[in-house]
């Protein structure tokens, strides 16, 4: 009876002791059908000759990030995120929150649009121009949007946040003086499951009023 | 609005109690780092392989098409490691921070198991040398399984003949591996009945909500020699350096946890979860650092949320309104693992001496329940706070004037450290305009649009206890810096704890650095749950300050070159008072009869949470916890087909969670005391405000409508079909 509800090998005998293994022990892996050489445990340190995965098809890409022109090979597989945050190094304040275009925290703003940087390819920024939460301050000195969300505690975790301040730029951009409803319609696609929305909106309309201070927004 | 209005008899203080933006704000605005951000160089990718159905014993796994595939470097299973118990993930009792819990339960749940009990659960993991080639080859593992019978209701769980998730029967088993139900019975509650003049019998659900936090889940592990060092989401890295030690056979010095801002955790990523023990196992066998990415659904389905329950409520009365007898029979549907309790709060707010509470966890084969922000508070005040709103109608009484009658307060017996819930009601009805707002016969608008208001109140535990902090004065740079073993969830407990100490040392706030978030630099600390950090960690801070100043008066400032340090272990105690915080929520909705669609057109909050010692994220914790309260109460559910047990809502569009659109404006209030205990009087904060909103919402709408909504989430098609 105990048998058929405990954590049981269905190969008994491959069983091996945690301790063992831990010490550094590969033949584990050999259990679970592991027979390539290149897979099992204790890999070389990278420059050797192991395997490496076959090369993906790629495209010659050339577009602007942050105003800056870059020209670089991108595999057509990549996300515009996973460029970003992978192949870019240090445009990691675009976060991955689902990766499948249902939470918002990975927009940027392509031609200054808000988009889902999970759910574009970075292949089609051909020629486009692509803005970051880096790009909003380039020289360390915060926007007055970015002052506004400081002020009015619009980041609770600030896992949202990057992508809140996308999609609220190119807002303000296209409509300097909104009504509060157009801020919560325009930023629907962003979610906050801290759900500060009533903070986010009003640091939003903070800095539509250009009401930003420094310090203290009670 | 200002969200804080001082009540007169709390003085002023230099630092503590004025709006601060956080220390780290500029880098919460300009995208922070947060675990995913974490890379090292030659690092592999993880991905998972998990279970496509409810329950089913693995026959055989065949990963030989995935091991040929160019860049992968190693597969785990159950098989290649059959025996790394996660422990703090399935619990004797649910009893978190209980060593021996782990040790003695008979439901061991393991990194991977065998049988897998729900979908989701992790099969196999793969590294490789790219995120693309490890999601190819978990997609070339093939798996081979015998589906068993599942279960995914609690109820039809303990019918005779149900599908045994465990040997030993579906109920959890408590700390001393019995079937047994939590609860129990106080005063007479036969003789109370007995002495009712009407009984009210009612049956309420509530629905599992995922945590949901925005980040999901992911690990590095990097080992150098034996030891192992974990960037990994959690709140309280002490106790997840703790867990995953033990589940790994390593001591505790032997394992760092680094994690210091979060991406929301909400209960969720309390202490270790099995990923840890995947990334780490994987790094082990390759001998390179190990990132494991969970995908949303992954996360959604892997991970837990507050667990759905079936209550069943009596409550006997007179005809004066005083309620003379509770009983309560629920049923907490855990998943096939105990990870928490299961408990429901909630009667505890009522005077009633004669109560009768049996609460039994139930394993099902639906994804894990664990704890979420208050975890055994909204889904037990929602069936309480909603019996006792009907209970008011039925003897004619105003539901505030009923709650003052029958509210708890402190006894000879039972002492407080202060009560002020009077006023927490008092403001509210004022701030609210109660009196205007309620409709004394519910569902008397005209017009298929109607209004009405529904209140309700809590009481909530804020104790104080031990944790560490450590505080060091530098001759050379004269400036402090607070060693604190906290992490940023979301409420800011990093700048909480540099307030406090500026506030105790006398010194301006830029004048303190906090070191936080790394158990290799950072003393012990509670954990950002159970609302702990601030009270607990904050008043450790404040003792070390304290020992620092004594040590300046006595030794002096330390000379260039020379530090001078204090630390604290405090374990204040309330001398057997309860220490409490209090609150008071009034929710105006607007019901469309024709359609279904609810409306929240005002919502007051009312809290005294002790002093608040940043009003203005203070005041955001109280906001966001409602906002997720509302979007429990109308929308927010994981819906099964029962046909083969398949997850159909697992994500945020499915499970509808609130958006910019759906959230209406919340107005909040502090009633501020200082009750002597915790750092200037604080209390907790963060869990307080998800507590009430979804029995306000459901009172509003009985009141709106005369309907009473007894099912969480309450939908357009539950509203619709009870109208009908």
């Amino acid at each position: 009876m105990e048998d058929a509800h405990r954590n049981t090998p269905a190969h008994p005998a491959d069983e091996l002791d945690r301790r063992d293994f831990l010490k550094g022990s590969g033949a584990a892996l050999v259990a679970a059908g592991l027979t390539s050489p290149a897979a099992v445990g204790a890999v070389p340190p990278s420059g050797s000759a192991q395997q490496a995965a076959p090369e993906a098809p790629s495209t010659f890409l050339r577009f602007t990030l942050n105003g800056a022109p870059y020209n670089l090979r991108v595999e057509d597989r990549w996300t515009l995120a996973e460029m970003l945050r992978d192949h870019l190094m240090g445009f990691l304040g675009t976060k991955v929150g689902c990766e499948r275009g249902e939470c918002g925290a990975c927009t940027v703003l392509v031609d200054g649009a808000p988009v889902y940087s999970c759910s574009t390819l970075a292949v089609w920024m051909e020629g486009r121009s692509v803005r970051t939460v880096e790009g909003l301050a380039p020289r360390g000195e915060l926007s007055p949007l970015q002052r506004a969300f400081v002020d009015h505690n619009a980041p609770q975790c600030g896992f949202c946040t990057p992508g809140q301040l996308m999609t609220a730029t190119a807002l303000l951009e296209r409509n300097p003086s909104p009504t509060p409803d157009e801020v919560r319609r325009g930023m629907v696609g962003n979610l906050c499951r801290c759900a500060n929305y009533n903070a986010i909106v009003e640091a939003v309309m903070a800095a539509a009023r250009g009401a930003t201070t420094t310090g203290g927004g009670a | 609005m200002n969200p804080r209005q001082a009540a007169p008899q709390l003085a002023p203080m230099r630092t503590v109690g004025h709006s601060v933006p956080r220390i780290d704000a500029a880098e919460r605005v300009t995208g922070a780092n947060y675990t995913r951000d974490f890379v090292r160089l030659g690092m592999l990718y993880a991905r998972l392989l998990t279970s496509p159905h409810p329950h089913a014993r693995i026959l055989s796994i065949d990963t030989s098409r995935a091991a040929a595939l160019p860049g992968v470097r190693a597969i785990i299973t159950h098989q290649t490691h059959p025996d790394i118990v996660y422990s703090s993930g399935s619990i004797a009792g649910g009893a978190q921070y209980n060593d021996a819990a782990k040790d003695i339960t008979l439901h061991k749940r393991f990194m991977f198991n065998n049988p897998v009990r729900h979908v989701g659960e992790p099969v196999a993991a793969v590294a490789a040398v790219d995120r693309h080639v490890a999601e190819e080859a978990a997609g070339l593992i093939t798996v081979e399984y015998e589906q068993l019978p599942f279960v995914l209701d609690a109820e039809e769980a303990l019918a005779p003949g149900a599908p045994q998730v465990w040997p030993e029967g579906n109920i959890g088993l408590n700390g001393r591996n019995e079937p047994r139900p939590l609860g129990g019975r106080q005063g007479d509650p036969d003789a109370g009945f007995a002495a009712a003049e009407r009984i009210l019998e009612g049956r309420y659900t509530t629905a599992f909500c995922q945590d949901a936090q925005l980040e999901p889940r992911s690990v590095l592990a990097v080992w150098e020699g034996d030891k192992l060092q974990l960037y990994t989401p959690t709140q309280g890295i002490s106790n997840c350096r703790h867990d995953n030690a033990r589940d790994l056979g390593l001591e505790d010095h032997q394992v760092q946890i680094i994690c210091h801002y979060m991406g929301g955790g909400f209960g969720d990523k309390n202490g270790s979860y099995y990923h840890d023990l995947i990334a780490a196992t994987l790094a082990k066998a390759t001998g390179t650092p190990v990132k494991l990415e969970l995908t949303r659904k992954e996360d959604w389905l892997g991970t837990h949320g507050r667990w759905p329950t079936t209550q069943d409520l009596r409550v006997g009365f007179t005809a004066d309104g005083t309620v003379t007898a509770v009983e309560l029979r629920a049923l907490s549907g855990m998943g096939p693992y105990l990870r928490r309790s299961g408990s429901l709060s909630g009667i505890d707010a009522y005077a009633c001496a004669n109560v009768d509470r049996q609460i039994y966890p139930v394993h099902t084969n639906r994804t894990v329940s664990g704890n979420f922000r208050a975890p055994s508070e909204p889904q037990g005040y929602f069936p309480i706070q909603s019996m006792m709103d009907d209970v008011a109608y039925a003897v004619g009484m105003d539901p505030v004037d009923f709650a003052r009658r029958n509210m708890r307060r402190p006894s000879e017996t039972v002492r407080f450290t202060n009560f002020s819930l009077d006023e927490c009601i008092d403001r509210g009805v004022d701030l609210f305009d109660w009196r205007n707002r309620w409709r004394p016969t519910p569902g008397s608008d005209a017009g298929p649009i109607k209004r009405g208001a529904g209140f309700s109140f809590m009481m909530f535990r804020s104790g104080v206890g031990p944790s560490s902090a450590i505080l060091r004065l530098d001759g050379t740079t004269n400036r402090y810096t607070l060693f604190v073993g906290v992490t940023d969830i979301g409420p800011g407990a990093k700048t909480t704890m540099a307030l406090i100490a500026a506030e105790e040392l006398g010194v301006p706030l830029e004048q303190v650095d906090v070191v936080w978030g790394d158990t290799d630099r950072c003393p012990y600390s509670v954990g950002e749950s159970g609302s702990r950090t601030t009270i607990m960690t904050g008043y450790a801070v404040v003792e070390a300050a304290r020992d620092l100043k004594r040590q300046i008066t006595e030794r002096g400032v330390p000379a260039l070159g020379d530090v001078r340090i204090a630390s604290a272990t405090p374990n204040p105690s309330t001398e057997g008072r309860q220490r409490l915080c209090f609150a008071a929520h009034f929710c105006e909705v607007e019901v469309d009869v024709q359609l279904g669609h609810v409306r929240v057109t005002k919502f007051v909050a009312v809290h005294e949470s002790g002093r608040i010692l940043n009003p203005l994220p203070a005041r955001d914790q109280i906001r966001g916890a409602v906002l997720q309260g509302i979007s429990m109460a109308l929308r927010e559910d994981l819906l099964y087909d029962g046909r083969n047990g398949q997850p159909l809502t697992a994500g945020y569009y499915g499970a509808r969670h609130l958006t910019h659109l759906d959230a209406p404006e919340i107005e909040v209030s502090f009633i501020e005391t200082d009750d002597g205990y915790g750092p200037f009087g604080a209390k907790t904060v963060g869990e307080a405000g998800i507590i009430l909103s979804p029995s306000a919402v459901g009172n509003a709408i009985y009141n709106a409508t005369g309907v009473r909504m007894k099912d969480l989430p309450i939908t357009r098609q539950r509203i619709l079909e009870a109208l009908a």
